[in-house]
């Protein structure tokens, strides 16, 4: 009794080096060529044993013009075919692809190629489409095997029944001593209880070796030992093709399986079968050919690697950079929130040492939407100061916002950034009749811009350049990071959130030591000023015009900026975190846990810090009842009037005083003044 | 501080009487060479497939290929192994995933274990077993071991589906 041999098929692996040597091609030699190459792909000589199916496998190695030979691979016989357009690769008669290249493989073994190198009876076609610039590879291979060779198993058993353990010590002995392209197909013959491993050349080009004797058709076998790998389909053909004589009769396989047995090689799971061979005339040109691979999906269909993870650089700076953050989740931070930060939308007013300087923290903290407004160029003396900066910036003069936003693109090229040179109209800045329009655009848009980001950072080099975005962003409720600089100090602070009607909130509980103050009660950058912002570069001295600050003041400040806009955004109360300030002198053990901290602890109102004394101190204070920026008559002025109003404090800024009802200074007590926490050291800072 | 490092000298002659056990047995490991002017010039990598099976859902496996790279770390003073990843289709299996597939590593500290770090040879980014866990492993093998950096290797490779034949350990 007979039944039909099943085989099994190989399976396609594909290293990354082998799409990324294809692009590579695709580049610089394919162009927009339909390629149609010799490629070489391998499989193992030695069994995985964890793995259902023996792998073809093809690297960047492929390409060489010869097989690069390592002692443990199998060669294989590649035809290549990369369509130029996706169009053709669906399209492409793949029956009549394998018939027409199973018949070049005829021809192959008809004019004595394969006799000279059995390892051609190794043989896959590869159809791919490479979309390199999505990293996209649709990919099918085949298997070619003649489907009117149909094989029928007589019998089979373990090659122990016929080897004895010393005979396969010999097999393995004069195995390893044979060339990579005849390990694959050969005869085996036992001669007096000798091993004798015969070539096909051999075998066939001379009648006598066969003569009298039961050959071993030996084949390694492409599959795992319990399996027959498909490959033997066409070793029957060949064998049929030069020994028409052995249609239709039974003969002996040796399926030889390689395994590691310890540390030895070993031949143990070698099967031998015997198999009754067709009754075909040998294979020609109208024979059928079939092999196609299946999809993941079990499915006669292709396959697409999407490589855009593993090959696309800017890609695989985003996951390393993720990585670093995430590492900051799993061990430290479990409850941070990474997307979160990653739709933040951040707005930078003022590209200079600051903008700089926040926008690289931000960067480093995974923040990828920021937007620029600058007025200026970039000027020969900025690029030391300010690191998104280039000299060459500078000799093109690039527009500050532009620069920053593209030179954030090279740093980072996954960052969504823009940049947009406009300036930004002031109180006490009048505009005249031919400005007016363009005025108005800027207010649009700088209205716009604000409207559209979460975070606004004012970071400019005047104080009343901030007062415009303060008084948006207030009515907007916006989260408002603000920075300035002195010569060796720096402020950093956040704007208390805009409530028309102030809830009383929740009493808090503070340590011993603390106060605290509700995030709707905290104040802005004006509230501790009680005058309007005027022109403050007016009749100034150039050492006087705030621009001459320590050059690492800026960086500190710009960070410092960077990392309290993420500690409140990652604040349960958002803006409305309140803010704790040490009432007391000598506070030893700071609690922070009492202190509602975000996860990333305290989220103080503002941080003032002297380089001189290298001293840091956060104070909070509250709303100032008549800011000119954030108090309730300003706003509600911005909002019942809008332009109206903006105009008249552009031109006139004593109007705001009025507006906001601001005392006269005689009518203040002395006491009020400190109340209001007006600091000399402040009140007229230099900023930038 | 106990001296628990190996010199880069030494390092280049353990991986060389590795390389040479390697041979024999076929197992494939491979020596590659870069730049002579660099010191950390050297590195053995072997390329490996395996079914890697979802402890928690048994369906769920896949054929990856492990490419396995054995450096010397010239800032830790250490040897590490690190490791790329791929399916079938060529595309990388990233760490995440690899911890799902991975029941190993679920006792230890797994982002402090495993994580991923610039090669030290190629500069490129590649899974790495954190080589401050090295110091550890290596203190012991160092004042015993033939070849401290097979030593360290066996105990190591089990953790990231490295197999490593016993014939390495008798050279030891």
């Amino acid at each position: 009794m007979s039944i039909p041999l099943s085989y099994v098929p190989l399976n396609s692996s594909v290293n990354p080096s082998f799409w990324s040597k294809l692009s590579e091609l695709k580049i610089d030699v394919y162009k927009s060529n339909e390629i149609d190459v010799v490629i070489w792909g391998y499989s193992r000589l030695i069994e995985n044993a964890n793995l259902p199916t023996s792998l073809l496998e093809v690297d960047s190695t492929s390409f060489n013009k010869e097989f690069s030979d390592q002692e443990t691979y199998i060669p294989f016989y590649g035809k290549f075919i990369n369509t130029n357009t996706i169009e053709k690769f669906k399209s492409c008669d793949k029956q009549l692809l394998i018939n027409n290249e199973g018949m070049k493989f005829v021809e192959r073994f008809k004019n004595g190629d394969v006799l000279k190198n059995p390892s051609l009876l190794n043989w896959f076609i590869l159809l791919t489409f490479a979309d390199i610039k999505k990293y996209h590879y649709y990919y099918w291979f085949a298997f070619p095997v003649p489907q009117s060779v149909t094989i029928e198993k007589v019998s089979s058993c373990n090659i122990s029944e016929e080897f004895s353990d010393e005979m396969m010590i010999d097999f393995y002995n004069e195995f390893k001593k044979l060339n990579s392209i005849q390990t694959s197909y050969f005869v085996t013959l036992k001669i007096n209880n000798l091993v004798y491993l015969s070539s096909l050349y051999e075998t066939f080009s001379d009648e006598s070796v066969l003569k009298d004797r039961e050959p071993y058709f030996t084949f390694l076998n492409l599959s795992p030992s319990s399996n027959v790998g498909s490959q033997l389909r066409t070793f029957v053909a060949f064998i049929l093709h030069h020994r028409p004589i052995l249609e239709g009769t039974k003969a002996k396989f040796l399926a030889l399986n390689l395994s590691r047995d310890k540390t030895n090689i070993s031949l143990k799971k070698s099967t031998i079968y015997t198999l009754k061979l067709p009754e075909v005339s040998s294979i020609d040109m109208s024979t059928t050919w079939v092999g196609w691979e299946k999809n993941e999906r079990d499915n006669m269909g292709p396959r697409l690697a999407n490589m855009k993870n593993t090959l696309d650089p800017a890609v695989m700076a985003e996951i390393s950079n993720d990585l670093n953050l995430k590492l900051m989740k799993w061990n430290l931070l479990p409850n941070i929130d990474l997307q979160k930060i990653k739709a933040t939308k951040c707005l930078l007013l003022g590209a200079g040492t600051l903008g700089c300087s926040v926008a690289r923290t931000l960067l480093g903290w995974g923040i990828r939407n920021i937007t620029f407004v600058d007025n200026a160029v970039v000027s020969s003396s900025n690029p030391v100061r300010q690191s998104l900066f280039t000299f060459q910036d500078a000799l093109k003069s690039k527009p500050k916002a532009q620069a920053a936003a593209d030179s954030l693109k090279l740093i980072c090229p996954g960052v969504n950034s823009n940049g947009y040179q406009f300036t930004i109209p002031m109180p006490g800045h009048p505009v005249g009749e031919s400005l007016l329009m363009q005025t108005m655009e800027e207010i649009d848009k700088l209205t716009e811009l604000i409207q559209n980001n979460d975070i606004i950072f004012l970071l400019l080099d005047s104080r009343e350049g901030r007062w415009l975005p303060t008084l948006i962003a207030a009515s907007k409720q916006k989260m408002v990071i603000n920075a300035a600089l002195g010569f060796d100090s720096y402020l950093v602070m956040r704007h208390g959130v805009y409530e028309p009607k102030i809830q009383e909130p929740k009493a808090m509980t503070c340590p011993a030591g603390f106060k605290s103050v509700d995030g709707r009660k905290l104040g802005c950058y004006f509230c501790t000023d009680i005058v309007a912002p005027g022109n403050s570069m007016k009749d100034r001295p150039l050492d006087q015009q705030c621009t001459v600050t320590r050059p690492g003041v800026s960086q500190i400040a710009g960070a410092l900026a960077a990392e309290l806009s993420l500690s409140l955004l990652m604040h349960e109360e958002q803006i409305a975190a309140p803010a704790f300030y040490v009432s007391k002198q000598n506070v030893n053990d700071l609690e922070i846990d009492k202190l509602n901290p975000s996860i990333l602890g305290l989220v103080p109102h503002s941080i003032r810090g002297f380089i001189s004394s290298y001293e840091q101190f956060s104070p909070a204070t509250e709303k100032f009842t008549n800011c000119v920026a954030c108090s309730d008559f300003v706003v509600r002025q911005y909002r019942d009037f809008g332009k109206k109003f903006l105009f008249e404090v552009f031109n006139n800024s004593k109007h705001l005083e009025e507006v906001a009802k601001v005392p006269k200074f005689d009518d203040l007590s002395e006491s009020d003044i400190y109340e209001t926490g007006v600091d000399e050291e402040f009140s007229d800072w230099a900023i930038q | 501080m106990e001296n628990s490092t190996i010199s880069i000298q030494d390092f280049h002659k353990y991986i060389n009487a590795f390389l040479t056990i390697s041979n024999d047995l076929l197992d494939e490991w491979k020596l590659n060479t870069i730049d002579q002017n660099i010191e950390n010039n050297k590195f053995l990598t072997k390329k490996q497939v395996v079914l890697l099976r979802n402890p928690a859902d048994p369906d769920l496996q896949i054929i990856a290929t492990f490419e396995y790279h054995l450096v010397y770390n010239i800032s830790y003073a250490v040897p590490v192994l690190c490791f790329n990843i791929w399916r079938q289709d060529g595309s990388r299996i990233t760490l995440e995933e690899y911890w799902n597939y991975n029941k190993n590593l679920h006792d230890y500290n797994m982002h402090d274990t495993l994580t991923q770090m610039d090669h030290p040879v190629l500069n490129k980014p590649i899974f790495t077993l954190h080589p401050c866990k090295t110091y550890e492993i290596l203190k012991e093998f160092l004042k015993t071991s033939k070849n401290p950096v097979i030593s360290w290797l066996s105990v190591v490779s089990q953790f990231v589906h490295l197999d490593l034949l016993e014939e390495y350990l008798k050279s030891c």
